[in-house]
């Protein structure tokens, strides 16, 4: 075989780099993210006072001031979102995981592939046609109705995997004792998979918290103390994007601090809910064992 | 019902007592909710397609398949619409940002899949799946007052001052331009197609590895010539959900892109995407056959999306009945 | 009780215990091929192959036997170092390849596993045509032009006795075809790059009896060529095939580490076994 010395040690040579350049391209695409939170906590933790969470925002020039507004609005928004979603996405993703090879669960799991990759944007006039216009007013309410769509496929998908790794075994026990499915599910195998589907929710509201564009032309926005659903509402990403975006100094400093405030609660719900994961399936593992 | 003594003998129920139980016991009540669930989650797809496409009547009448080419948007005087500068502009970001990620993302996918040692897997992929976790707007705020500065600006000039001669590079160098917007959205979609991608290698069953290094191949030549072709499909599928996240993308791409209608080739010139106009005018339709312009907009990045997903979808699901295929020999 | 094939150059019994000293004493044995000397293989903390020494004769067809779980496929893959893809695995001693220790510091393991090639208990064809298939392993060695690369694809393919059902339709796909064909087609996969030595991990267990006598009828044409070393726990297919034969145990049910208990010709392992514990494992005493 003509094998030559060199073209060995070459093609060592090359793969050694290949692979360093593998390691590399990790680096570059970790530094963004190590950049953007480390620059959000310099330049929005100055302003960050217990003031800025609790006081209202003050007009232009007007020091002081802060985003309870929009903390409650996100706060409300969410909620709604959450409200309508959970229910119909844990429903959906319990026919998804136990019945996954019939029509309808099939189904199920491709919309929910299909829903999760339209751009929130769309999500937006979907339900600008479906609530803003009828009603002829932004509302809070349109804005919890866009979220819960948009928080619907992370919920089931979430949900889903969550139900296929309790135990089957568990799910026959209850059902061999005679009881019904509903009352399976409900006591027996919501409280098994409790913990997975909390993570599930919490990634979802981690989601929808960020969410600006369809807030564009929902909620709305609105520099006043609000709690009624069929009015504006602020939130925060909205916020942030309207300070960023504007003319003033001291509105694009408040846009960093509110950046803060939102990553803060964002990075926080995705940390707990990788732990949470984490833990159970480790606690998960001891049972089955 | 009759009672049969034996130990072991079924009983055998009629039909009507076994719908009797089945209603006593809230059964039914929980599968038409299960049900109901599962048709609403389904139907949401139809009932988005159905929304933009009525609501967006005015505009498709007026204008028909000459939206699609024309580059006159004009709602003050003329009110004539047309979405060109958009589609062209969605298209040449998303389309840069992935030439820019791809490479990348398939590195660390490599990296995470092949590469890190065990304990370094579960961190990195967590980091990564954090970018994919900031907030959009958030990304649009650090990149208009720190990253444009920092990076795209030097870099603008650079290429503007070395390949200035190529129409794409053609001054004057603008901050917020294109290729804020291209750079932005591939930091942004870069962990999509990442973490994917290196889902893909790891379902890759190991008796592949084996055989190529038993051979005597190096782990480069292992896994460019071996694992990424086995994968492909799964690789191409990733990288077209990628695309279709970056078409889609609103908030970061409007704080950085200029929002500017002309239609040039320069990435260094500021520009317009589908996304952002929708975002920056929708408010301001004070008028009917404005607000279904901009709706046909959305309508037709809805369409996009709703194809490439699928496509996507079709792709990686054929990596996994490949695998399956083999396990059967 | 067996059958066993009559050869013209009858080799001498290489008898082979754990102790290094009796390499020295032993006299007109065939050559090594490959010495395995006091081999210990751990992962991380447990000790799955303890002292393991062996010598391989060149030319001929050894079969390591034993219960499951006994260390047969660790040791197997120690002499191509493939045990180096297990995380936290480690190995002392030494493993010669005619003189060279594959175990040494430094060394090329690429090489090493070109010139000791490895089949597979399920086949692994690559998802490409067969010809691909075959030719992959040349192209590693730059081996591009086309009509150097026919010439490799047919030689190896008729080795594998796989040339004249597959000569038609090379560009086919590898996973289009039966168990057995998949199977010698990995083998003719692993000859194209021209090793000295093929190590088969249980190659038929996954086959019927059809492709399984094929492939067995192929190892006696490989021997000519190659050296080769075979992993079964099909004792009537070690008795048939090899030349020579290893019989593995556990040491003892604490250390779970993999020992040989005996080693040599074929013949005498099975009809006058030296240990008793062969001779319980030959008769089915235990499985």
């Amino acid at each position: 075989m003509m094998l030559s010395q060199r073209r060995a040690s070459w093609r060592k040579r090359k793969s050694l780099l290949m692979l360093a350049l593998c390691g590399l391209a990790t680096l570059l695409a970790i530094t963004p993210l190590l950049w953007i939170l480390g620059y959000v906590l310099r330049a929005g933790a100055p302003a960050m006072s217990l003031s800025f969470l609790t006081q209202l925002p003050t007009p232009v020039g007007v020091p002081g001031g802060g985003v309870l507004n929009a903390i409650i609005g996100s706060a409300i928004t969410v909620g709604l979102g959450l409200l309508i979603s959970a229910p119909i996405g844990i429903l959906a993703a319990f026919l998804a995981a136990y019945q996954p090879n019939t029509p309808l669960g099939l189904a199920v799991r491709f919309g929910t592939d299909v829903i999760s990759g339209v751009p929130s944007i769309v999500m937006g006039i979907f339900a600008y046609t479906l609530v803003v216009l009828p009603q002829r007013h932004f509302s809070a309410f349109s804005g919890g109705v866009v979220l819960s769509f948009i928080m619907l496929p992370i919920i089931i998908r979430s949900t889903e995997e969550m139900l296929k790794l309790v135990p089957t075994a568990l799910r026959e026990g209850s059902l061999a004792i005679g009881a019904p499915e509903w009352k399976t599910s409900l006591s027996v195998i919501l409280p098994a998979a409790g913990n997975g589907v909390l993570t599930g929710l919490m990634l979802a509201i981690a989601r929808a918290a960020g969410e600006a564009a369809p807030m564009l032309f929902t909620a709305f926005g609105n520099p006043f103390l609000s709690f009624r659903l069929d009015q504006p509402i602020a939130t925060l990403p909205h916020t942030i994007f309207v300070y960023a975006i504007s003319p003033y100094q001291d509105w694009r400093a408040k846009a960093w601090a509110t950046a803060f405030v939102l990553i803060a609660l964002v990075l926080a719900l995705n940390v707990l809910a990788r732990l949470l994961v984490w833990w159970r399936t480790r606690q998960l593992g001891s049972v089955i064992r | 019902m009759a009672q049969d003594a034996r130990i072991g003998v079924p009983e055998r129920k009629s039909f009507s007592s076994r719908l009797t139980n089945f209603w006593q016991h809230g059964d039914l009540l929980y599968y038409s909710l299960v049900l109901l669930a599962a048709l609403l989650a389904l139907s949401l797809v139809a009932a988005i397609g159905y929304q933009l496409w009525a609501n967006s009547a005015l505009s498709r009448r007026a204008f028909g398949w000459g939206f699609l080419i024309s580059s006159r948007w004009d709602p003050a005087l003329d009110r004539v619409f047309g979405a060109l500068p958009f589609i062209s502009g969605t298209l040449i970001t998303s389309v840069v940002a992935l030439l820019i990620s791809v490479p990348v993302s398939l590195g660390v996918a490599i990296f995470l899949a092949e590469l890190a040692p065990h304990w370094l897997r579960q961190p990195v992929s967590f980091l990564v799946e954090l970018l994919a976790a900031v907030p959009s707007v958030i990304y649009g705020l650090w990149g208009l007052f720190v990253f444009i500065p920092a990076v795209v600006r030097p870099t603008g000039v650079l290429l503007n001052d070395w390949l200035g001669f190529l129409p794409i590079f053609a001054g004057p160098v603008f901050g917020p331009s294109r290729l804020a917007a291209a750079l932005i959205l591939a930091i942004m979609v870069g962990p999509t197609i990442a973490a994917i991608s290196r889902d893909v290698f790891r379902a890759i069953p190991q008796s592949q590895r084996e055989a190529s290094l038993a051979l005597g191949a190096t782990r480069w030549e292992m896994i460019s010539q071996v694992l990424v072709p086995y994968g492909l499909s799964g690789l191409l599928g990733a990288v077209i959900l990628g695309l279709g996240r970056a078409l889609g993308e609103t908030m970061a791409v409007t704080m950085v892109i200029g929002n500017n209608l002309d239609l040039t080739l320069s990435l260094l010139h500021p520009g317009y995407t589908m996304a952002s106009i929708i975002a920056n005018e929708f408010t301001e339709a004070t008028y009917d056959l404005y607000l279904h312009a901009l709706i046909e907009i959305g309508l037709i990045l809805f369409v996009i999306t709703l194809v490439l997903n699928l496509l996507a979808r079709l792709l990686i699901w054929r990596v996994a009945r490949q695998t399956f295929q083999e396990a059967r020999v | 009780m067996n059958p066993l094939r009559q050869r013209s150059m009858q080799p001498k019994l290489v008898a082979t215990r754990l102790s290094r000293e009796d390499y020295r004493d032993s006299q007109e044995s065939p050559m090594s091929k490959i010495s395995v000397r006091a081999l210990s293989v751990y992962y991380r903390a447990f000790r799955a192959l303890a002292d393991i020494s062996l010598e391989i004769p060149a030319n001929h067809v050894s079969a390591i036997i034993g219960p499951s779980g006994c260390g047969k496929s660790t040791l197997l893959r120690s002499i191509n170092r493939m045990t180096d893809l297990v995380p936290g695995a480690r190995a002392e001693g030494e493993i010669l390849l005619d003189d060279w220790n594959i175990l040494g510091a430094g060394v090329d393991v690429v090489e090493a596993r070109r010139r000791i090639g490895m089949v597979f208990q399920r086949p692994n064809p690559f998802p490409k045509s067969i010809y691909e298939n075959v030719a992959y392993g040349p192209r590693l060695y730059g081996i591009h032009r086309r009509h150097e690369l026919d010439d490799i694809v047919e030689r190896s393919l008729r080795q594998a006795a796989l040339w004249d059902e597959v000569k038609d339709k090379l560009s086919q796909s590898g996973l289009a075809m039966s168990g057995g064909q998949q199977q010698r087609l990995c083998i003719a996969r692993a000859l194209a790059v021209e090793p000295e030595v093929i190590l088969m991990d249980e190659p038929a267990s996954a086959l019927d009896p059809i492709a399984t006598l094929k492939i067995e009828e192929l190892m006696q044409t490989l021997k000519e060529s190659y050296t080769i070393v075979i992993v079964t726990h099909n004792m009537q297919e070690a008795a048939r095939v090899s030349d020579y034969t290893a019989f593995m145990m556990i040491e003892s049910p604490e250390t779970r580490s993999g020992i040989i208990v005996e080693f040599g010709e074929t013949n005498q392992i099975f009809t006058r076994p030296k240990h008793q514990q062969t001779e319980d494992y030959i008769t089915g005493r235990f499985g």
